[in-house]
């Protein structure tokens, strides 16, 4: 015990950050509640003025939660990603996600009608992809990480060209439009029906992908090393990333791309925590809804119109994680 | 101990986000089947739908009406507040005297030289945001009786109708939907009387274009876009429709993609139009075409028959309620010995004047 | 020293993607051995490594107590047989401790987590291995020698009966060296183990292993003994591997009986012909 002074200190740490972050996000989510262009009172919520109840709900409500819970999984999610990867780099974008629920979205643009439908195709289009990408790296016997990192590039090249046929074939002034605006991704006008059940499953697998923490961590280890640990490393592997594919499939589907988010919120925890317990996985997630929430914030509030949310998330989080950088040489 | 503390940390986290979407569940569920029973009984209880035109002029509500994109629209009472999000219904609304009551309108109303000429007030109003970022809240905040939308917004109208609020998609994409949607607005804001004469105008146009026309030659047209020259309307579009009422012949019939395809200069030459017309918001202009050293043996271009359409109130090769005009002028353009200026222009003075109240052509 | 079959493997083949590494290897040792494998670069000692526990696929049989180890599922294998690579492929920032107790995982359920009495066991472990209060410190700030140290402890908590290292010293300074193998000879007469290291350094092995397994060219050339087997027979079977040697026994101050090896100048027979 005498000996351990490092630990409570850092660990300390970690729970300390924890709560900032959560203190953050909450006071964010509810800034979230209260900011926009309908003037919503507390009074006129109080009073049950339907419409305000209304706006509340469908409007202000979904979207707090699609920027809480949704950067919450992208944040959790990445750093599944990058650990499972042992890549720094690794985002869902490695295993096709992002150019599959594209391409989903532009096919539910062009051959179907209505919200919920192109959310639907996405959402399939995301996980068509990575199941191509996991069965490309299943024909390898060898059972190498690396294999399914090529599988994902040939994937996304494969989706991406998908995407070029479909928005040749789009009409350019609606649906082409539809497309390009649905991959610049925003938080704007997701109803909350369409939305409960993409929430209810990502929070759900969440909670798989929480409960698994150990599990990943041993994935981070080199194979071989991993597979004498007892892990089932291919089957394992294949689990956890399908679970870290859901969340981010669950948001990606309602929100459209949403940048950086995924890399930088893990990057931030471990950073600030230099370790990688689950305390450090809690943390990437709320620094992942923070800053969905504050770019979203601002997506609504900077302009006469909205803007795509991406711009923010890249804004606030580059300067971010070079400061973060910066002070991690210093310190050393 | 600190490891279970942030564990239980984690725990609660996940417990409160459970807890808080199983909430919200019972919410959308609940939401939704309430609409559903309110739409029912307003349906079951709403008097004969007014689906005949030969219908007397007044309008009662509430109104059932089905919309361009095949919803049941449900309007209570005479809207009083009109948000108009497409430049087609803003200028459908002025044509019907109903510009008075809009609360909201399009992004970028400032570049539609019609509202000022007709509606100045029109700028002034509060923007709703434009196709790719709706402002579903600016709109709702306008506390609307009826929205008007294109099609392309269907997913803000799903938003917006949850919320409450009437909305109407419209698709105005050629004469037979043009004049469906001049017929729908026209019932749903109890101006139908003011939509039927619109329709009875371009009629009355249309027949006297094809009786006039009926046996002169069609000269080779070729309609060249907005964005570039070299982009062209095959014949499934509104465009095409134009040129065959002036009296043309649209050199790109064979095509049939639904929007502006791009071609080269080959095509062209081969086409060998006799006329170049340039759409109205060209972004580049007759003298440009005329200098074009690809086009120096292209017939338009040798007799100096290249002419762009004129867009100083609107531009008239877009299916707005004016859009007729377009034909009108076209047709002293192509014909100009059975189609005299002036007869144009006393009709489009006329078309403005009736419905538009201002006089045209501009000083 | 008793002869009973504790682990043996059989027929080992195993290769890459080209030609065959290992061609047949046969041996077989006895519960309480340190067994030392000793052989040229490319002879095949890390193919045989993982040729024994199911790492690379593989022909003919290792059965430990009478199982075959190539066909047990991850969890079942790795209770029976823990595996310590060259270098260890962890690259993230994680604790000395949460290193350690990776070892119990083929203990633990999907779900579950270590118990505080693993912990303390493990800090026991990591301070037989010499990094008594590290536990908090982070893997990756450890030197590589530290970080061998510390997945050895990972091995002693996992329950493991057959422990299998690749050039275990090859991070370690001579003290250390020593101090590791001591440690596997502690350990591996504790309860019915046995210990299967390539080695890189044919002294420590002399002076530490209980048994030499000479690999050339992917087949066994010889089993030792050091301990009893007689010199000459003893520098024939190392000649294969070093050139000419020649050992000599000697007694070390605490009365233990060492042997060293030296190397024969080779005579100069070729001109010096740059």
């Amino acid at each position: 015990m005498k000996t351990s002074t490092a630990s409570p200190t850092r660990w300390r740490k970690a729970g300390g950050l924890c709560v900032a972050a959560g203190v953050l996000l909450v006071v964010l989510g509810l800034c979230s509640l209260f900011v926009g262009k309908y003037p919503l009172t507390l009074e006129g919520l109080i009073s049950g003025e339907e419409m305000q109840i209304r706006v509340f709900w469908t409007l202000r409500f979904t979207r707090m939660l699609v920027g809480v819970l949704g950067g919450f999984a992208l944040g959790a999610s990445g750093f599944v990603y990058q650990t499972v990867f042992r890549n720094p780099l690794a985002s869902p974008d490695v295993i096709g996600i992002s150019s599959g629920a594209s391409a989903g979205a532009a096919a539910g643009i062009l051959f179907c009608s209505g919200t919920a439908a192109v959310t639907a195709c996405a959402f399939g289009g995301a996980i068509a992809a990575v199941f191509a990408a996991l069965a490309l790296a299943a024909l390898d016997r060898s059972g190498r990480g690396s294999t399914i990192v090529l599988a994902g590039i040939a994937v996304h090249a494969l989706a991406q060209t998908a995407l070029i046929c479909l928005k040749l074939t789009a009409d350019p002034e609606r649906q082409l439009a539809s497309i390009e605006y649905w991959i610049m991704g925003s938080l704007n006008g997701i109803s909350l029906h369409s939305a409960a059940l993409n929430m209810a499953l990502c929070a759900v697998v969440l909670g798989v992908l929480f409960a698994l923490h150990r599990q990943v961590i041993l994935l981070s280890a080199r194979e071989d090393e991993a597979r004498m640990l007892g892990v089932p490393v291919g089957r394992l592997r294949l689990v956890v990333l399908l679970a870290a594919t859901l969340t981010v499939s669950c948001v990606v589907s309602l929100t459209g791309l949403i940048s950086f988010i995924g890399l930088l919120a893990p990057h931030a925890a471990r950073l600030l925590t230099r370790s990688n317990r689950m305390g450090t996985m809690v943390l990437s997630g709320l620094l992942g809804g923070v800053l969905l929430c504050a770019a979203d914030l601002l997506a609504r509030s900077l302009a006469e119109t909205e803007l795509p949310v991406s711009i923010f998330t890249s804004l606030l989080g580059a300067p971010f994680l070079i400061w973060l950088v910066v002070r991690g040489r210093r310190e050393l | 101990m600190k490891r279970l503390t942030t564990r239980v940390a984690a725990l609660a986290t996940a417990l409160a986000l459970t807890v808080s979407l199983a909430a919200c569940n019972n919410v959308a569920d609940s939401s939704q089947s309430s609409s559903v029973t309110v739409e029912t009984e307003e349906s079951s209880a709403a008097p004969a739908t007014p689906e005949e035109p030969a219908q007397p002029a007044a309008v009662s509500y509430p109104l059932t009406l089905t919309d361009q994109a095949g919803r049941t629209v449900t309007i209570e009472s005479e809207p009083q507040t009109i948000v108009s999000g497409y430049y087609i219904s803003s200028s459908l609304l002025i044509a019907l005297g109903r510009a008075d009551r809009m609360v909201g309108i399009e992004a970028k109303a400032d570049t539609r030289p019609i509202y000022s000429l007709s509606a100045p007030e029109l700028l002034e109003l509060p923007s709703v945001g434009s196709a790719k970022e709706f402002d579903l809240e600016g709109c709702a905040a306008l506390e609307p009786d009826l929205v008007i939308l294109p099609l392309k917004l269907e997913s803000a109208a799903d938003s917006l109708t949850e919320l409450g609020i009437p909305v109407l998609l419209i698709n105005p994409e050629d004469r037979t939907l043009l004049a469906e949607t001049i017929t729908l607005v026209g019932q749903a804001t109890n101006a139908v009387e003011a939509a039927d004469s619109l329709l009875a105008f371009t009629q009355e146009q249309q027949t006297r274009l094809e009786t006039t026309l009926a046996d002169a030659d069609r000269p080779d047209v070729y309609l060249a876009g907005n964005s570039d020259l070299l982009s062209t309307a095959g014949s499934a579009m509104y465009q095409s429709d134009l040129i065959d009422l002036a009296g043309g012949r649209n050199v790109a019939e064979d095509i049939t993609d639904t929007y502006w395809v791009d071609i080269d200069y080959e095509q062209l030459l081969a086409w060998d139009p006799d006329y170049i017309i340039l759409a109205s918001d060209a972004s580049y202009t007759c003298d440009d075409v005329l200098n074009d050293a690809n086009l120096a043996d292209c017939t338009a271009v040798k007799n100096g028959n290249v002419y762009q359409m004129p867009g100083d109130a609107e531009a008239w090769d877009s299916p707005v309620p004016g859009g007729m005009l377009g034909a009108v002028w076209l047709s002293t353009v192509l014909h100009p010995d059975l189609c005299s200026a002036d007869e144009a222009n006393a009709v489009m003075g006329s078309f403005y004047e009736n419905f538009y109240g201002f006089t045209y052509p501009l000083a | 020293m008793n002869h009973e079959p504790f682990f043996t493997v059989t027929g080992l083949t195993a290769g890459y993607s080209g030609p065959d590494i290992l061609r047949g290897v046969e041996f077989s040792t006895a519960p309480g051995l340190v067994t030392g494998i000793l052989g040229a670069n490319g002879s095949g000692k890390t193919t045989l490594l993982k040729a024994v526990c199911g790492l690379l696929p593989h022909g003919g049989q290792s059965l430990l107590e009478g199982c075959a180890l190539g066909s047990l599922p991850p969890r079942q294998l790795a209770r029976r047989c823990a595996y310590i690579p060259q270098r260890s492929g962890i690259g993230i920032d994680i604790s000395v401790l949460d290193v350690v107790l990776m070892g119990y995982n083929p203990h633990l359920g999907l779900l579950e987590r270590p118990t505080a009495q693993m912990k303390e066991t493990a800090r026991r472990a990591l301070a037989l291995a010499g990094l008594a209060g590290r536990e908090e410190e982070n893997y990756q700030t450890l030197s590589e020698g530290q970080k061998q140290l510390c997945i050895l402890a990972r091995t002693l908590v996992s329950g493991a009966q057959l422990l299998l290292l690749d050039e275990p010293e090859s991070a370690l300074d001579f003290q250390l060296r020593y101090r590791m193998l001591h440690l596997l000879r502690r350990w591996v007469r504790q309860e019915r183990r046995a210990v299967l290291a390539a080695l890189h350094d044919p002294m420590l092995a002399l002076s530490c292993c209980d048994r030499l397994l000479i690999l050339e060219e992917g087949k066994t050339l010889a089993v030792l003994s050091p301990a009893c087997d007689p010199l000459p027979e003893l520098e024939t079977a190392l000649s294969a591997i070093y050139g000419p040697v020649s050992l000599t026994a000697c007694v070390g101050r605490d009365g233990r009986r060492h042997l060293v090896m030296l190397s024969e100048e080779r005579e100069e027979d070729e001109p010096w012909n740059l």
